[in-house]
């Protein structure tokens, strides 16, 4: 642990807490029971019923900011994970579908086949912009942000239209998923299943910046197109593999909104599962083994939302201002660092 | 209101950077109404001593005067008060503004609203003063490369600029433009403006200057009339005598040849021609010396030989493989190693750790990696042997590489390209681009020796640099390069130090 | 389709374009000097939200103005991070979005709401704490031009922000493209470093083309419900922040080609309600909503290309910082 690392972490430390002191304070000048709403906040972490919930809240987040990690490390910026993530509901749901009205596959190879096309499905929709970017240089986040649009809509077109559910009395839902097309047919818990697929996504995102070509690849490009290019590197190659991979890893965020939070398919499902992920990924400087806790925390905070509604009266959109706020003094804390680093020398480890 | 004979003043300007001394104690002085060339190699500190008076940098040492009085310029901003102006060799204009636009930027005096008809007829007047004809209601984009500089020009015109410094402005011109714009900086004169002009070309010295500055490795050698000298002279005071030579070259037989290009073009990036039809070739064991004022093409040579940039016309063969528009790693394969300019910039990635940056290219072939995997504990192992072997001065492979000296970023790339971990052995074609600019004394000698020993070992080597003597001193064939072309060839015994230097200023000689 | 059915449409697509309108205008100020606002989303829920205080406690003027406020109070904080901390644009838009969204919830919630109301005004009747809606601007038609069929009901019978906003975009043409200053921003944007060396002040710009967006931003939502739905909804702009950031791409950063964009994107949307209305459900508006996003993909390639971009590209030094570098 060098200087420079543990300053980084305590910055991180500081601004979350500054950020929690700033909102304690507004709700106090609301005449709100803050001691007690911190109280329920906490109790999110501490319970273990409460923090299971967590866990599978904040699944989408874990999965969307890994792949964000890898989009982020070559500086590709990805703002489309939201749209991705769509993606993957959609694929996930086309599956199920398919297997429901035709059949074509046993009932234990489901998951699995949702699982790959959530991916591809997820993967492509990030591989366009990257294409643009790669051969015409055509600025990815404004493309990506669009494409968000353009997926939200697609799902808003197959709910309210040929996907929406015969049985369901008229509401934008699709039909709801079948027992073995769900996270829970994996373990009576779906939180449980949505840890180990964190972390094993995890150790692979890790494995691949550690390990392979691609992640040093990925560092090069992300660090110096120039000496990339020097160095021998095909640049849109590299791009697009990437931006496939961070797709992917986003549409499988998609799958486990559909299959491990609402079992089923309706319009705006994420919300706004893959712009936080962005915040999160700063957050947790594209660590892969920061980003499992900074999901969970985000998602307990999410759950934390809903019981402040329901048992103080205190609207969930606090917990939204709290992310805001939070998202802010990090962001603030990052310009110390880069101040604090340039004084105390950038030595020390990557 | 004193009308002051000189209307700049420099003197004992010094200014250091990190181990060079660009400017010592110079004196230079421009007069009213007439055109000052300020000759020089690259390096000579002509661009910095300007740099100073536009205030781009700031003196270290030294005085300042304006017309008679001492100022302190801070910033372009304060030069521009004093009516100071300067036109860069790479345009700062907006292209898809108009040429009017960009002139007024930045002007309070024009009002709040925009009156284009006005502006547009007090700029074709002003213009035309100068012979120019340009279109003031035309997009930067659609001017050509002369236009371009007019309204560089006339950006400093219109702010009644009354000194004029132009930084080597005829390298994107063509013929007529610079006759175009000699015409335009006598009628300057004329009106009794100041025009200071950087340039390392002797006949433009001689046909547009009143009078001239010859400056060598920060010091000024001489200011005369130009009436007084002539090419031959300038020439001999831009590039001086040689110094006794320290190292020894051992006479090689040269093998056989492994570089060879084939009446070669290529653009710039300023979307003007820089090379012109190069023809050259390389042997084993042999050491080409490109010696010419930078600018002249060298970069775009280096580039167009290692993969980074793409030739439009001619061929080049690498060891009789047709290697032209591969990509650089295609060209890597080949057995060519580049050692490119400014390191930090092309070569290293600051950030990583010294031992990504020693494997930067060499960590996709094995044994250091597999079809996905690498095999970091190979990479260790050998990186130490690297950096033993390279002597480069470092707390541990894995230090960040921003944080090494110049001479150890160098021998780091010295080592990642000549220690043969790619493929083995020792590369048939080293090219090294101003491989010791910036270097102590210490780096210095250990990068020539390392080419030298090279050499002795088999390679060909094009050596590109700025420093002449470095250039007698390692190269067995020397080459000069002028305005994309090469215009003349010496073996190195027969090598004339004033021929060479008329050659790099641009000057005519008859053939040997 | 019945010239009354044309008259409606054109109509709505003012009335809705209107509140791209505005937030375009500010985008494209920000934009033009080179900063990207991704916080647009949350300036305008915030100012859909105060002006919803604001008018149950005062009336429309004071909501106007407070909307205005906390736009530029925003806009700002952007400044401040993006310029002066040069700091990542894109992460503190979406922050700023973040944040803006969750205060504009928390502020109207129905909890909250009642003790926000009454600080503001401790005279306030209190059969207003509860209500949800507020009344809406009062439709100012103009006399004899609104009476020309169709164009009068399209463009002339509406409220006074409405009319404002042609003003308004003619005079931000106008000083974007006419004066010294609309130069100075539009090459701040372009080149930042010839602009300082020329004597332009790139920081004072920037912080005041981000307040200025802010502040627009924010009165588009002001319009949006005062103007518009002055029903309360937590979330009501929908996106129409974002999709006005696709606006100002299809209107290559020009205020008066945004008045098309905004009106035809408004354009849409009115269709869209009158076909759910006739109980066409929502399917096939769909891919036509999904439409001005797909052309705003296709148009930001063609700029790419080289000879387009020169004529009418994106301002070259867009979410870049600027830091004055030592020679």
């Amino acid at each position: 642990m060098t200087y420079s690392r543990i300053a980084s972490i305590l910055t991180t430390v500081i601004a979350i807490g500054l950020a929690f002191a700033a909102v304690a304070g507004i709700l106090t000048a609301m005449r709100l029971d803050t001691y007690r709403a911190f109280g329920v906040i906490l109790a999110v972490f501490i319970t273990p019923r409460l923090l299971l919930q967590a866990i599978l809240r904040g699944l989408p987040i874990v999965l969307a900011t890994l792949g964000l990690a890898i989009a982020f490390r070559m500086n590709f910026w990805n703002i489309g994970a939201e749209g991705q993530i769509y993606w993957g509901m959609i694929a996930a749901t086309g599956v199920v579908l398919a297997h429901v009205y035709y059949g074509y596959l046993p009932d234990l190879l489901v998951l699995p086949t949702m699982l790959i096309a959530s991916f591809i499905a997820g993967g492509v929709w990030c591989l366009i912009p990257a294409i643009l970017k790669a051969k015409l240089n055509v600025n990815e986040i404004l493309t990506t942000l669009m494409m968000n649009y353009i997926a939200a809509y697609f799902v808003d077109y197959l709910i309210y239209g040929p996907w929406r559910d015969p049985h369901g009395y008229g509401f934008p839902l699709s039909i709801p998923f079948p027992k073995y097309a769900k996270l829970t047919f994996v373990a009576e818990n779906p939180s449980y299943t949505g840890l180990i697929l964190s972390i094993i996504l995890a150790a692979m995102v890790y494995i691949i910046f550690r390990f392979t070509k691609l992640g040093f690849e990925l560092r090069v490009i992300g660090e110096n197109l120039d000496a990339a290019r020097y160095a021998g590197i095909t640049i849109p190659r590299v791009l697009m593999l990437g931006s496939f991979l961070s797709g992917g890893l986003a549409g499988l965020g998609g799958l486990s909104i559909v299959s491990g939070i609402i079992g089923r398919l309706r319009p705006r499902a994420s919300p706004g599962y893959g712009y936080t992920a962005i915040i999160v990924a700063w957050l947790a400087a594209l660590n892969p083994w920061l980003i499992i806790p900074a999901g969970i925390f985000f998602g307990g905070l999410l759950v934390a939302g809903e019981s402040l509604q329901a048992t103080l009266k205190i609207p969930n959109a606090a917990v939204q201002i709290l992310q805001g706020i939070i998202f802010l003094f990090i962001i603030l804390g990052e310009f110390l660092k880069r101040y604090k680093i340039s004084f105390g020398g950038g030595r020390g480890v990557r | 209101m004193s009308s002051h004979e000189y209307l700049v003043e420099m003197r004992g300007i010094v200014k250091r950077f990190p181990g060079v001394l660009a400017n010592d104690h110079v004196n230079f002085g421009l007069k009213r109404g007439e055109v000052h060339a300020l000759l020089g190699e690259n390096g000579a500190g002509k661009t910095t001593l300007m740099n100073i008076l536009y205030g781009l940098y700031r003196a270290d040492e030294g005085e300042i005067y304006i017309r008679g009085k001492r100022v302190k310029i801070r910033s372009p901003k304060d030069a521009i008060k004093l009516g100071i102006g300067m036109v860069h060799q790479n345009f700062r204009l907006i292209p898809t503004h108009t040429v009017v636009e960009n002139i007024v930027l930045g002007l309070k005096e024009v009002g709040f609203v925009l009156n284009h008809k006005k502006l547009e007829q007090e700029i074709r007047e002003l213009a035309s003063s100068y012979g120019w004809s340009i279109d003031p209601s035309a997009k930067v984009w659609q001017l050509s490369a002369g236009e371009k500089q007019q309204v560089e020009l006339l950006k400093a015109l219109y702010r009644r600029a009354e000194i004029l410094i132009l930084d080597e402005p005829t390298s994107v011109l063509t013929p007529q433009e610079t006759k175009a714009l000699f015409n335009a900086i006598r009628r300057m004169a004329e009106e009794g403006k100041g025009v200071i002009f950087i340039t390392h070309k002797l006949d433009e010295v001689m046909q547009v200057s009143d009078r001239v500055t010859v400056m060598r490795k920060g010091r000024v050698v001489v200011t005369k009339n130009t009436s007084d000298t002539n090419p031959a002279e300038l020439a001999n005071y831009m590039v001086g005598r040689p110094v006794i030579f320290t190292l020894q070259r051992k006479p090689m037989l040269p093998g056989k040849e492994v570089l060879r290009l084939k009446d070669v073009y290529a653009m710039s990036d300023k979307g003007v021609l820089a090379l012109k039809g190069i023809n050259l070739r390389i042997r084993k064991n042999e050491i080409l010396g490109i010696a010419g004022v930078a600018g002249n093409g060298q970069i775009e040579l280096a580039e167009v030989i290692t993969g980074l940039r793409k030739v439009i016309k001619g061929k080049i063969l690498i060891n009789d493989v047709d290697a032209t528009n591969k990509s650089p790693r295609e060209i890597m394969e080949l057995g060519v190693a580049y050692i490119p300019p400014e390191n930090l910039r092309w070569g290293l990635v600051a950030n990583l750790r010294v031992v990504d940056n020693l494997f930067l290219k060499a960590y996709r072939y094995p044994p250091y990696s597999n079809r996905v995997m690498i095999n970091w504990r190979k990479i260790y192992d050998m990186a130490d042997e690297l950096i033993k072997k390279f002597e480069i001065v470092t707390p541990s492979k894995f230090t960040r590489t921003r944080a090494l000296s110049g001479g150890n970023l160098q021998r780091l790339v010295l080592a990642r390209e000549l220690s043969g971990i790619i493929g083995g052995g020792v590369p048939d074609l080293i090219v090294a681009a101003y491989p010791t600019k910036g270097l102590d004394v210490a780096a210095t000698e250990f990068v020539r020796k390392t080419l030298l020993r090279y050499r002795e070992m088999g390679s060909g080597i094009l050596l590109i640099s700025e420093d002449l003597e470095e250039i007698l001193m390692l190269s067995d064939r020397i080459g000069v390069i002028f305005d994309g072309r090469i215009v003349g060839e010496f073996k190195a015994e027969e090598a004339d130090i004033e021929r060479i230097g008329l050659l790099m200023a641009g000057a005519k000689v008859e053939a040997a | 389709m019945s010239v009354e059915w044309m008259a409606s449409i054109l109509q709505g697509a003012v009335q809705i374009g209107t509140i791209y309108l505005f937030a375009s205008l500010g985008e494209i100020y920000a934009e033009r000097s080179g900063i990207l606002n991704l916080g647009i989303e949350g300036m305008m829920i915030m100012g859909a939200a105060i002006s919803f205080l604001f008018t149950l406690a005062y009336g429309h003027l004071a909501a106007i103005l407070a909307a205005l406020v906390i736009g530029m109070v925003l806009g700002l904080i952007l400044g401040v991070m993006a310029v002066s901390l040069r700091l990542n644009q894109v992460v503190v838009g979406l922050a700023l979005t973040i944040f803006g969204t969750g205060m504009s919830g928390f502020l109207t919630h129905p909890t909250i709401r009642g003790g926000v109301l009454r600080t503001l005004n401790p005279h306030i009747p209190e059969s207003l704490l509860m209500i949800q809606e507020a009344p809406k601007l009062p439709e100012m038609p103009i006399p004899i031009l609104s009476n020309i069929p169709i164009i009068g009901r399209a463009f002339f019978s509406h409220n006074i922000l409405v009319y404002i906003s042609y003003i308004l975009s003619v005079f931000m043409w106008f000083i974007l493209f006419k004066t010294r200053i609309g130069l100075s921003i539009r090459s701040v944007g372009e080149n930042p470093g010839m602009a300082d060396a020329m004597g332009v002040n790139v920081f004072l710009i920037r912080y005041l083309t981000s307040m200025l967006c802010g502040g627009f931003a924010s009165l588009a939502g002001a319009y949006l419900f005062i103007g518009f739905h002055p029903f309360w909804q937590e979330g009501m702009t929908a996106g129409r922040g974002f999709i006005a950031l696709a606006l100002v791409i299809l209107a290559t950063w020009s205020p008066l080609r945004a008045i098309f964009g905004a009106y035809l994107f408004g354009g849409v949307e009115a269709i869209q309600y009158r076909l759910q209305v006739k109980g066409f459900g929502a399917q096939i508006p769909q891919f036509v909503l999904m439409l001005p996003h797909i052309v705003t993909i296709i148009t930001l390639t063609l700029l790419s290309f080289e000879s387009v971009r020169k004529r009418l590209g994106v301002p070259a030094a867009l979410g870049v910082p600027y830091s004055r570098e030592e020679a």
